[in-house]
């Protein structure tokens, strides 16, 4: 197992290395000023254009810059963020909390609440109320996740007035209020991004789910299980279950990065301060490091994701562990 | 019924926290800004969220007063410097007040300006040299005295130098390496000077200020200031509906009718910076050395500008309090031309008679051409801006009526500048935020920045009669009348059509007195804002 997990990490490493090499290049080649995240429109004078470009690199050739960057980023250096006018490693760190707050509950009720809906509705394919459970999951998987965000804002904040229409925590509450206190706040701020994420996003585990015990459930052990009378909660739990988890587990490893960039929009919505905004902030003022170092925590969370999946895998799948 | 319960619980969460909101004398004031306030310092922090926050604790020399005028040496109200005197054509003494501290109880200095300006100068630390490049010399001659030389005389020396300057404290940041200082501890919890003390910042939701009780020009009405994040205009509007925020600020039009239903709202408005035209690329967009072989005639941009219903576009994108400007001039230079422009409006019979006179005719399918060659041109714009779209929309139908065929090209942000400063485009739909000062006409339309390769000047438009009359305007001693030949000599060439300068409409909640907001640094007076007696909310008391 260690042997394996070494060369696994190795691997993952690798991959890294090459897609944050790949992006590089990529960004290096991306049209638009370079220096219009520091000059924002205003004059410069030649000597002070001249320094800023080689200050940031501008003429540099790209096996140049490329050295330039990978060599500081060995040392743990992501650079400065020219628009932030500071550290880009401090600009990520302060926007990562709220990212994976929301993106871990998402995919924490996802893969439990969803997960528990695929296989109920999947062990009653015929009844109504599953029907009605899988119809209403993919209602909220068409429609647009920044649609879902303003209606429940026009509905429950602005309309009834019983949540706060976004931001993560109440700017009026003192910095020394009671941890219970806080955390009710932190509560009210996530139910409607975290019900918005949750409605977009909650279809595609559960259809999976329902689907894969579907199959297996036509499976012979299940219909020997079923002849030998084994209860119907022990035949679910036992024979469908475990079998049908391996495609739910490649989509929780395809799903780990979706933590970090998939919540852009609903963010923009609920002024939730995570790094989909910021990536789109980045994007938009040309700020090649900033939108660089996002792009680095992007592929590491592919990784990850990708990593943990794989270790899912052995644990759900006893074939593996042999491999 | 469980539901039900729940959802009483999460109503009865509120009164939870409210009861142990922080009392605040004097009444709070919630700005939700479009950007973040991550380094509110002045020269070091770029950016309006930094540049809002930093006008709190940092104050100025001088500042504008109404009607803004930027030009002599009584155009501006004392802050930091309690006077200054004039030397001679080229030097201005300045005096600070005495009494100004620094919230660690420290004097502010002469040293102070010094050191700042050593900052200013420093091309690591502050890239926008071009602005003091008037600026010669800046020296203490005294404790609180301070000399300032310029290269050459002109009429906007004080408002350059005073208006500027924001001093930051020398005696914590001359020891810390001047590129180093964003990442300081002082960046972290900044000590100024001005009517409110920094407080907290929050990462990614706020930076909270409280008022200096002991501030010099007398203590703030305001207790404490929220600037919080939120960079989405509907997440903004949304949050002053709900009562989350007191002030929305650039209130698109299509947001108003709410804010005007909403009985604890009004609106405050001032004079806003923004200038919307479309520029004309006389060059031609495949070979940006030779002439544009359809715009490069005079006739055919006076036929283009008198096509369109200018106040119509303007109100479908700005409603009714934007006005159409007939050049260069957003709103905040009204202390030059009020009162006396005359308005070109449309003229559909004249436009098509200066076509045709430009030999263009009538083609098959209705577009004019000339020697088979259509009068077809391409208009650039950003796709994000909704207002811009609006008026690209409407324009492009003004222009079909005469038989120009516009073809509209939307581009995300980066591309359309990427584009726009390649030159290949006939129509720029541009929008730019004009500094207080007419002088700064030179970065986009004087042949020098023409000639620049990275300037703004981007249609590379060149009028050498424009540039003599822009040179004599900024020397003049009676600056008013210089600068309306200024721009009635831009009017006169029609390098672009000018469709609206808007006003920035402010939304603020009714409990407040003494709101002011102005034009250049919009939240310079809201230490003077105060909650009227017996409508203070929770958080006020």
């Amino acid at each position: 197992m260690s042997g394996w997990l070494l060369r696994r990490t190795a691997s993952a490493i690798a991959t890294a290395l090459a897609a944050a090499a790949v992006l590089f290049v990529l960004v290096h080649y991306l049209p638009g000023d370079p220096l219009a995240a520091v000059l924002r429109d205003r004059p410069a004078t030649p000597d002070v254009l001249a320094a800023l470009r080689q200050r940031w690199c501008v003429d540099c050739s790209l096996p140049h810059s490329f050295a330039r960057y990978f060599g500081a980023l060995a040392h743990g250096d992501l650079g400065p963020s020219p628009s932030e006018n500071r550290p880009v490693a401090m600009v990520l760190a302060e926007h990562l909390g709220p990212t994976l707050l929301l993106g871990a509950l998402t995919l924490l009720i996802d893969f439990t609440v969803g997960l528990a809906l695929g296989l109920w509705a999947a062990l009653r394919p015929q009844s109504r109320a599953a029907r009605m459970v899988s119809a209403l999951s993919i209602a909220g998987y068409a429609i647009p996740a920044f649609v879902v965000g303003m209606i429940l804002v026009w509905l429950f904040a602005v309309t009834l007035g019983w949540l706060p229409p976004g931001a993560i925590a109440d700017p009026l509450l003192p910095a020394d209020a009671p941890t219970m206190t806080v955390l009710f706040d932190r509560l009210r701020h996530l139910i409607l991004p975290l019900a918005t994420m949750v409605i977009a996003t909650i279809a595609v585990p559960l259809r999976q789910q329902r689907a894969a015990v579907l199959a297996v459930a036509a499976e012979p052990w299940v219909l020997a299980a079923r002849a030998r009378g084994v209860p119907p909660l022990a035949v679910a739990w036992r024979h469908c279950w475990r079998p049908a988890l391996t495609p739910v587990v490649t989509l929780l490893g395809l799903w780990l990065p979706m933590l970090v960039a998939g919540t852009v929009f609903v963010e923009s919505v609920f002024a939730w301060p995570g790094l989909g905004s910021l990536i789109a902030t980045a994007t938009e003022d040309h700020d090649v490091p900033l939108v660089m170092g996002a792009g680095l925590l992007l592929i590491v969370m592919v990784q990850l994701g990708s990593l943990i999946a794989d270790l899912l895998y052995r644990v759900v799948d006893p074939a593996q562990r042999a491999a | 019924m469980q539901m039900t319960r729940v959802l009483s619980l999460l109503t009865l969460l509120p009164l939870a926290t409210a009861t142990l909101t922080a009392q605040h004398p004097g009444g709070t004031v919630v700005y939700a800004s479009g950007q973040e306030p991550t380094l509110p310092l002045p020269v070091i922090g770029q950016g309006q969220g930094n540049a809002d926050v930093a006008d709190q604790l940092f104050l100025r020399l001088a500042v504008l007063t109404p009607p803004y005028r930027t030009a002599g040496d009584n155009a501006l109200k004392p802050m930091l410097a309690s006077a200054w005197h004039r030397v001679d054509a080229r030097t201005i003494d300045f005096t600070i007040d005495p009494r100004a501290r620094w919230q660690d109880g420290v004097p502010v200095t002469a040293h102070d300006v010094v050191f700042t300006w050593s900052l200013e100068t420093n091309p690591a630390v502050n890239s926008d040299q071009a602005t003091l490049e008037p600026i010669a010399s800046v020296a203490e001659t005294g404790p609180r005295t301070v000399r300032v030389t310029f290269k050459r005389p002109f009429s906007e020396q004080l408002y350059l130098f005073a208006f500027g300057m924001q001093p930051l404290p020398a005696h914590l940041l001359e020891r810390v390496r001047p590129d180093s200082i964003a990442t300081s501890a002082f960046a972290q919890h900044p000590v100024g000077d001005g009517p409110f003390r920094f407080e907290r910042r929050v990462p990614g939701q706020l930076v909270e200020l409280r008022a200096d009780s002991t501030f010099f020009l007398g203590k703030p009405a305001i207790g404490r200031v929220l600037f919080t994040y939120i960079a989405d205009a509907t997440a903004r509007l949304n949050q002053l509906l709900t009562g989350q925020t007191d002030v929305m600020d650039n209130v698109a039009p299509t947001m108003a009718d709410q804010i005007q239903a909403h009985a604890d709202l009004r609106f405050v408005t001032a004079p806003s910076s923004t200038l919307i035209y479309a520029l004309f690329n006389t060059r031609s967009s495949t070979d940006t050395a030779a002439p544009n072989p359809r715009l490069a005639d005079p006739r055919v941009r006076e036929a283009l500008l008198l096509a369109l219903d200018r106040d119509a576009l303007a109100r479908s994108a700005f409603g009714q309090a934007a006005r159409v400007p007939e050049a260069a001039q957003s709103q905040l230079w009204g202390w030059i031309t009020t009162g006396t422009t005359v308005g070109v409006k449309q003229d559909v019979a004249r436009a098509r008679a200066l076509l045709a006179a430009a030999g263009w005719r009538a083609g098959a399918d209705g577009t004019l051409a000339r020697n088979g060659v259509p009068l077809a041109l391409t208009l650039i714009y950003p796709s994000t801006s909704g207002a811009r779209h609006t008026i690209a929309v409407a324009a492009q139908q003004m222009w079909q009526a005469v038989g120009v065929h516009v073809e509209l090209e939307p581009a995300a942000f980066d591309a359309y500048q990427a584009r726009r400063h390649s030159g290949q485009w006939d129509i720029d739909l541009a929008a730019v935020m004009q500094d207080a000062s007419p002088a700064t006409l030179v970065e986009s339309w004087s042949c020098a920045a023409a000639h620049q390769a990275a300037s703004s000047n981007v249609a590379r438009w060149c009028d050498p009669e424009f540039d003599r009359l822009l040179h004599a305007a900024t020397t003049a001693p009676d600056p008013v009348p210089a600068w309306r030949a200024v721009l009635a000599r831009m009017t006169s060439q029609h390098p672009a059509i000018f469709l609206a300068a808007p006003v920035n409409l402010v939304a603020v909640n009714t409990r407040y007195d003494n709101v002011a907001v102005l034009p250049v640094r919009q939240w310079l007076a809201l230490w003077q804002w105060r909650v009227r007696p017996g409508a203070e909310l929770a958080r006020d008391r």
